[in-house]
C-alpha cells in the first residue's frame, strides 16, 4: 500500500525513549494571538518524563491554549515548542504523533464508528512499523484500562457523555505515546472514572511516561499531580509541587477569591475550598 | 476491574477477522451483480440481443485480443477463451460494440465517479449530506462543459470537455469549502445554502450559454443538462476513463486518512495526518470525478447520496470497505437507471437525469429528517 502519498505510510525516525527526569517537552518563551488578543505571553515550561503535569488557573488563563501550543495546533508569534530534543515543526506530522497523543475537550465523530473502530484509529501513527504488530495488544490494555471493553460493538454515537470521554482516552492510550496531553478529562466523569482517568495518568507516569493534564478542579490536581503550573492571564504565575505552589495568598490572588488550604487527615495532599 | 477485561481480546480480534468476511462478500457481491446487469443491459434495447450471446460476443473479443497480444511478444497460442454463441442477428455485432458497450461502460465509468465523489466529500466536509449535486460541484462543472459546446473550442481534443468541467468543478468545490466551513466544521444549514447559492449562480452562468448558442449547441445544452448517456461513444469513454481512474485510487489510498478525519481535523493531525495537504488533494479528485460524470453525461443527481449511504448501512462507515463499495454500487445503480431509461418507454430514452432525481429527492428528504431528528433541530 503506497499511502506515502498521503502523509499515513511515509515512515519517518521511531522515538526514543526519553529517560525519567530528562526533558521530553518544552515551551520556550511562547506568546500566542488569538483574535487579536495576546492569550499565552513569554510562556516556559519545561515537562520530563515520568510526571505528571497539572495546568490550572481561572477560565480563560490559556491553559487550553498552552495545551495547543504543546500540540503544535496553534502559531506562536513568539517562541518555540520542543518535543525530544528539536523543534515541533522539525517533525512531520507522523514523527510528532508516535511522540505525543493529545486528549481534547471536545470529542466528535462525524460518522457512527464502533467503540472498537474509534480506539483502534489510535494504531494509525504506527501503520507501517514494526510496531504495528502490537496493534490488538494495545487496543485491548487500552480499552481494559479505561473501563470500555462492555461496549466495545456500540456505535460511538450511542454513547453518552462520560462514555465518549473514556473512549477518546482508550483511543490516546492506544497510540501508546511516552508523552500525553490531556486537555480536561474529567469534565463529563462521575467521581469513579474521574479517579480512573487520573489513576490511568499516574500509571502511565510511574512507567515513565510524561502526563500534560489541564485540570478545573483544584483538589484532584494537589491529589495526583506530581508538579502544578498555575496559570493567569496568559502568563504562568507558579509552578512546582502542588504542597508549595497551592497557598492560600497565590490562590486567592489568582482566581480573585478568598480561597482556603486545609491538611487533609490522612494524606499528603491538600484540600482546598474557597472560603464562603 | 482490569483482570476481567482480558477474555475481551480474543473478541476484538474475531471482530476483525468477521469485517474481513463480510467486506469480501459484499465486494464480490456487487462485482457480480455489476457484470450481471451489464450483460443484461447491453443486450435490451430495440435489437435485443440474448445475454448469452452477450457474454459470447465478449469471450471471442476477448480471446481474439490476448491472442493478438501474446502473438506481439511472440507467443502463438490458441486460449480457450472463445466460448458461448456469437449474435444471431447480422447487425447484432455492431450494435454491441458500437452503441451498447460504449454506453454501458460510460454508464459504468460515471456511476462509480459520482458515487466515490459523493462518499469523498461526505469524509472530506464530515458531513453526511454532502453530494456534489447537492452543494454545487457538478453544477459548477456544468459550467465549464456548456461554455465548451458554445463556443466549439477543442485545443484538447476529446478531453476538451472534461478539462474544462474539472477546471470549473474545481472552482466550484473549493468555493463551497471556504464559505461553508466555520471554525473547523461544516454545519448542514451553511453547507445546503452555500449549495444553493453556488447552483444559482452556476445555472444562471449555464443559461446564459444556452442563451448565447446557437440552435444546435442549445438543443445539446438542453438534453445534456437533463442527464443522458445517450450517444456515448468509446472516445467519450477513452477521455474520462483517466480521471475516473486516477480519482478512485486516490480515494482508495487515502481510505485511512478519511477514517481519522471522521474525529476531527486537529485530532486527525495528532494521530498523523497532513490534514490540510489531504484536504486539497481530495478536493482535486472529486473535481475529477465529478467532472468526468458531468462531461458526457450530463447533471446525474443524488447517486453520491443515495449510493455511499446504502454501503454505510451495510457496511459501516470505515473507508478502506464504503470507498471501493460505493464505486462498485454506483456502477451497479447506473446501468440499472441507464436500462430503464432506455426500455421504460418503447422508441424513448428518458433524461437519467431525471430518473436519479426522481428517486434521489426524496432520499434526501428522508436523510435530512434523520439528521435533524439526531441533532435535535438544526442549531
Amino acid at each position: 500500500m503506497g499511502m506515502s502519498l498521503l502523509g499515513l505510510r511515509r515512515r519517518g525516525r521511531l522515538p526514543a525513549w526519553v529517560e525519567p527526569g530528562e526533558i521530553i517537552t518544552a515551551a520556550r518563551g511562547v506568546s500566542v494571538r488569538l483574535g487579536g488578543s495576546l492569550v499565552l505571553d513569554d510562556v516556559s515550561l519545561e515537562v520530563r518524563a515520568g510526571e505528571v503535569l497539572a495546568l490550572v488557573g481561572p477560565n480563560g488563563a490559556g491553559k487550553s491554549t498552552l495545551l495547543s501550543a504543546f500540540a503544535g495546533d496553534v502559531t506562536t508569534v513568539r517562541g518555540a515548542v520542543d518535543l525530544h530534543g528539536r523543534r515541533l515543526g522539525e517533525w512531520t506530522s507522523s514523527e510528532a504523533a508516535m511522540r505525543r497523543s493529545v486528549l481534547l475537550q471536545q470529542v466528535t465523530l462525524s460518522f457512527p464508528f464502533t467503540v472498537a473502530d474509534v480506539v483502534r484509529m489510535g494504531r494509525a501513527p504506527w501503520s507501517g512499523t514494526v510496531l504495528e504488530d502490537s496493534d490488538d495488544d494495545a487496543v485491548a490494555e487500552a480499552m481494559a484500562a479505561t473501563d470500555v471493553a462492555s461496549f466495545a460493538d456500540r456505535r460511538f454515537t450511542s454513547l453518552s457523555g462520560g462514555e465518549r470521554a473514556r473512549v477518546a482516552l482508550a483511543r490516546v492510550l492506544a497510540q501508546r505515546s511516552q508523552l500525553v496531553f490531556l486537555d480536561e478529562p474529567t469534565a463529563a466523569l462521575d467521581l469513579r472514572h474521574q479517579e480512573l482517568v487520573l489513576s490511568v495518568a499516574r500509571r502511565h507516569a510511574a512507567g515513565g511516561g510524561a502526563v500534560v493534564v489541564v485540570l478545573h478542579d483544584l483538589n484532584v490536581a494537589g491529589a495526583h499531580a506530581d508538579r502544578v503550573a498555575v496559570l493567569s492571564r496568559g502568563r504562568i504565575t507558579a509552578a512546582g509541587p502542588p504542597r508549595l505552589v497551592f497557598t492560600p495568598g497565590l490562590l486567592s490572588d489568582v482566581y480573585a477569591h478568598d480561597i482556603q488550604v486545609l491538611d487533609h487527615p490522612n494524606s499528603s495532599a491538600p484540600i482546598i475550598l474557597p472560603r464562603r | 476491574m482490569e483482570h476481567e477485561q482480558h477474555p475481551q481480546a480474543p473478541r476484538v480480534l474475531t471482530r476483525r477477522g468477521a469485517w474481513r468476511g463480510r467486506s469480501a462478500v459484499l465486494i464480490s457481491g456487487l462485482t457480480v451483480a455489476l457484470v450481471v446487469v451489464t450483460v443484461i443491459s447491453a443486450g435490451r434495447g430495440q435489437l435485443g440481443v440474448p445475454p448469452a450471446e452477450v457474454a459470447g460476443s465478449i469471450m471471442n473479443r476477448l480471446d481474439g485480443g490476448l491472442e493478438w497480444l501474446l502473438r506481439r511478444i511472440g507467443l502463438e497460442v490458441d486460449l480457450p477463451l472463445g466460448i458461448g454463441p456469437l449474435p444471431s442477428h447480422p447487425q447484432g455485432e455492431n450494435t454491441l460494440w458500437l452503441v451498447r458497450f460504449p454506453r454501458v461502460s460510460l454508464a459504468v465509468l460515471v456511476g462509480a465517479a459520482l458515487a466515490t465523489a459523493g462518499a469523498l466529500m461526505q469524509g472530506v466536509f464530515g458531513n453526511p449530506l454532502a453530494e456534489p449535486s447537492i452543494v454545487g460541484v457538478s453544477p459548477g462543472a456544468a459550467v465549464g462543459a456548456s461554455f465548451v459546446f458554445v463556443t466549439g473550442v477543442s485545443w484538447l481534443g476529446e478531453w476538451t470537455v472534461p478539462i474544462a468541467a474539472f477546471v470549473t468543478g474545481l472552482l466550484a468545490t473549493l468555493l463551497v469549502y471556504a464559505l461553508s466551513r466555520a471554525g473547523g466544521r461544516t454545519e448542514v444549514v451553511t453547507l445546503i445554502l452555500t449549495g444553493v447559492a453556488v447552483t444559482a449562480v452556476a445555472f444562471a452562468i449555464v443559461a446564459f450559454a444556452t442563451f448565447v448558442a446557437n440552435p444546435e449547441a442549445r438543443e445539446q445544452i438542453v438534453f445534456w443538462q437533463l442527464g443522458s448517456l445517450n450517444g456515448a461513444r468509446w472516445p467519450a469513454v477513452a477521455a474520462v476513463a483517466p480521471f475516473v481512474g486516477v480519482g478512485l485510487v486516490v480515494a482508495l489510498l487515502s481510505a485511512r486518512s478519511l477514517d481519522l478525519l471522521s474525529l476531527g481535523d486537529r485530532t486527525a493531525r495528532h494521530l498523523g495526518v497532513h490534514v490540510e495537504r489531504l484536504r486539497i488533494v481530495l478536493i482535486v479528485a472529486v473535481a475529477m470525478l465529478v467532472g468526468s460524470g458531468v462531461a458526457f453525461a450530463g447533471v446525474i443527481g443524488f447517486v453520491g447520496l443515495v449510493v455511499p449511504h446504502l454501503v454505510r448501512m451495510v457496511a459501516g462507515p470505515g473507508h478502506r470497505l464504503l470507498l471501493p463499495a460505493s464505486a462498485l454500487g454506483g456502477a451497479v445503480l447506473l446501468v440499472g437507471a441507464d436500462l430503464v431509461a432506455r426500455t421504460a418507454i418503447q422508441y424513448a430514452d428518458l433524461p437519467l437525469g431525471m430518473l436519479t432525481a426522481l428517486v434521489g429527492g426524496p432520499f434526501f428528504f428522508w436523510l435530512l429528517r434523520r439528521t435533524r431528528r439526531r441533532a435535535g433541530g438544526w442549531a
